[in-house]
């Protein structure tokens, strides 16, 4: 488990500036640079077209192709090689698309063993049990054993919300991690993450539409244009 | 360890991925089954083909046949003698007879024994004679044999169809006759034949045996007697024959054979090939388009193998994205999809050998009553299996490497924003 300290910095972007070529040259990032706290509860609002779901990308390490540097924990990822990526995204971020995006021939409970499966640090045993205390935390261990095309729109993200947790990431990253749950579900969700935040210092970033949402987080940077206008 | 547990993760994915679409999975393994299975039919089928034509042409062609026959004779005596300036004229000039036959059999029996490619030898006595029943008088030729030996060398026990052909081994004045040979003298078994000789000699055989090749040409004019008969109608020794036979266990290493005795024999050796080169150039013919059909059948289901990869792996984009995104590497995506890809080989390979060993049983036994032949011919070689198996499975792994390698180096951003 992550040890909590609060002084250091779970994550560090300098001067991030990304381009789009397609369908014509084009700056998304206009040299964005934060930090974010380990066991901070981040979200990052914006409108349409303002750069916040790129932004995202290239913190979850998928998306190379920029300029500047992203440390995270203290390491600098610029650079590093996708094999080295794949393993540090498997170990030390959990991810909640904006659509959920499960393995549709998989089973929930299959869905959300596999990243820990994947990382094998634990027995499958152990895998297992964590994987249904995490699906019960979502209220979802009588879904467990469905298919995953069988689940409804908001159980499937709360899936992927299980599944972004089995490995203890200390960085929990989401696009719109609950536009598809109901406002009970929806709080529900924001009050697993204060707590994963707040009890076991592991860092969340959310981006959202939702200003309720946000205003429930610990810090929110508003973006305009590929630039961060407050935070 | 944690290597182990991680090719695990990978392996239950392909397999998840290989039994939730059966049907997709099933076309698979029917590209590669029929791909395999074509092959191993086509093979077994040329093989059938080419060997009955050996068969056919082996049944009375030696792989090496010694004789005395085109032994040139450059002795000049004139100007061994005289100087080459030297005038001369001969006027009605006359060449001597040659020997044409083997005087020292036993020897060059011997020699060719000795050789460790030689698998039978056999020797012959053969002449031209007046075949004599009543007022008919039919121009033919004898074979005097040696029974065991050339029963050994060309099956022939097995074309007599009316007597037995070892009786001839005991029966001096016995003849093993043609066919149509008999037919045409008007002879049946137990009937007499007179034979007379090119020198005068004249005896008369007992029909012990009728005797049908499939070759019109020997069954219209051949009759065999024992060669001991034989020498002794023509005056000669134990020693004497007109042609000594060899068949090799390998009947492509002829010339070295023939290399290795030739010294020693002393006679002209003629090969097979020397003596039939059409057989060989046929045989040829028959290989190279054997060959070219089944690499191409290999190739058209290479190519199915390869779409069908290709479209489960579009299909799945999303979701190997989704794997990139937890953490999985290109590494993995590779050797998920070729874990599949080799399961789909081996299971296309085993169908398509069951299927390929099916088809060609069921085609062995269409009736087909040409020369000899009952049915058409199938003949299997392990080496076919296994070039089928092989090829099979290299195939489906070729044609899985592309698409998984292209599914490895997906970019899963563009794929998850959409």
């Amino acid at each position: 488990m992550t040890t909590v300290n609060k002084n250091t910095n779970a994550l560090e972007v300098k001067n991030l500036v990304k381009y789009f070529y397609d369908p014509s040259k084009f700056q998304v990032l206009k040299g964005v640079s934060f930090d974010v706290k380990k066991g901070e509860f981040l979200s990052i609002i914006g409108k349409s077209g303002s750069g916040k779901s790129t932004l995202l990308y290239v913190l979850s390490t998928m998306d190379t192709d920029y300029e500047g540097n992203l440390s995270l924990n203290g390491q600098l990822l610029t650079g590093q090689t996708q094999n080295k990526l794949s393993a540090f995204r498997n170990e030390h971020i959990g991810f909640v698309f904006q659509f959920h995006y499960l393995l549709p021939e998989f089973t929930a409970l299959e869905n959300v063993m596999l990243p820990a499966k994947k990382l094998g640090k634990m027995s499958l045993e152990e895998i297992e049990h964590k994987a249904y205390e995490s699906l019960r935390l979502l209220d979802l261990h009588e879904q467990a054993l469905k298919g995953a095309n069988k689940l409804s729109g908001g159980q499937q993200q709360r899936v992927a919300i299980a599944r972004a947790l089995i490995n203890n990431p200390s960085i929990i990253m989401g696009d719109e991690p609950t536009g598809n749950l109901d406002s009970k579900n929806s709080l529900a969700v924001q009050d697993i993450f204060r707590d994963l935040a707040h009890e076991f210092g592991q860092t969340i970033i959310c981006v959202t539409h939702d200003n309720d949402f946000a205003r429930r987080t610990d810090r929110t940077i508003e973006m305009e244009d590929g630039l961060v206008i407050s935070h | 360890m944690a290597d182990k547990k991680k090719n695990k993760v990978n392996r239950q994915i392909a397999s998840t991925h290989l039994t939730s679409k059966k049907w997709q999975t099933v076309v698979a393994i029917l590209g590669v089954t029929f791909g395999v299975s074509m092959y191993i039919f086509m093979n077994s089928f040329m093989n059938g083909v080419n060997k009955t034509q050996d068969d056919l042409a082996f049944s009375n062609l030696a792989h090496i046949r010694i004789d005395n026959e085109n032994e040139k004779n450059d002795y000049d005596p004139v100007k061994a003698v005289f100087s080459p300036a030297t005038i001369f004229n001969i006027s009605g000039r006359k060449d001597i007879q040659t020997e044409t036959d083997i005087k020292n059999t036993n020897e060059i029996v011997d020699i060719m024994n000795r050789q460790q490619e030689v698998k039978d030898v056999t020797s012959q006595v053969n002449f031209s004679v007046f075949f004599r029943n009543g007022s008919k008088k039919i121009n033919g030729s004898i074979s005097g044999v040696d029974p065991e030996n050339e029963n050994r060398m060309f099956g022939s026990a097995d074309k007599v169809i009316a007597g037995k052909w070892i009786d001839l081994n005991y029966m001096k004045s016995g003849m093993i006759i043609g066919k149509e040979l008999a037919e045409d003298l008007g002879v049946k078994l137990n009937d007499n034949v007179n034979i007379l000789t090119p020198d005068g000699a004249s005896k008369n055989f007992n029909v012990i045996g009728i005797i049908e090749t499939s070759i019109k040409e020997i069954d219209r004019s051949r009759a065999y007697i024992n060669i001991g008969s034989a020498r002794q109608l023509l005056g000669e020794n134990f020693d004497y024959s007109t042609c000594v036979l060899v068949n090799l266990y390998n009947r492509d290493e002829t010339s070295q054979v023939v290399a290795n005795t030739e010294k020693a024999v002393g006679y002209n050796m003629e090969t097979w090939q020397d003596a039939n080169q059409q057989l060989v150039a046929a045989s040829q013919l028959r290989n190279i388009i054997a060959s070219a059909v089944s690499l191409a059948i290999l190739l058209v289901a290479g190519f199915g193998i390869y779409n069908i990869m290709n479209m489960t792996i579009n299909e799945k984009i999303r979701e190997i994205a989704i794997l990139k995104a937890m953490g999985f590497s290109g590494k993995d995506i590779l050797n998920i999809f070729l874990t599949q890809a080799t399961v789909i080989g081996l299971l296309g390979a085993v169908t398509g050998l069951l299927l390929g060993v099916g088809i060609s049983s069921a085609v062995n036994q269409v009736p087909f009553k040409v020369a000899g032949l009952t049915t058409l011919p199938i003949h299997y070689q392990w080496g076919d299996f296994a070039a089928a198996i092989i090829f099979g499975i290299i195939t489906t792994i070729l044609a899985g490497y592309f698409p998984a390698r292209k599914a490895s180096k997906i970019d899963p951003v563009v794929i998850i924003r959409g």
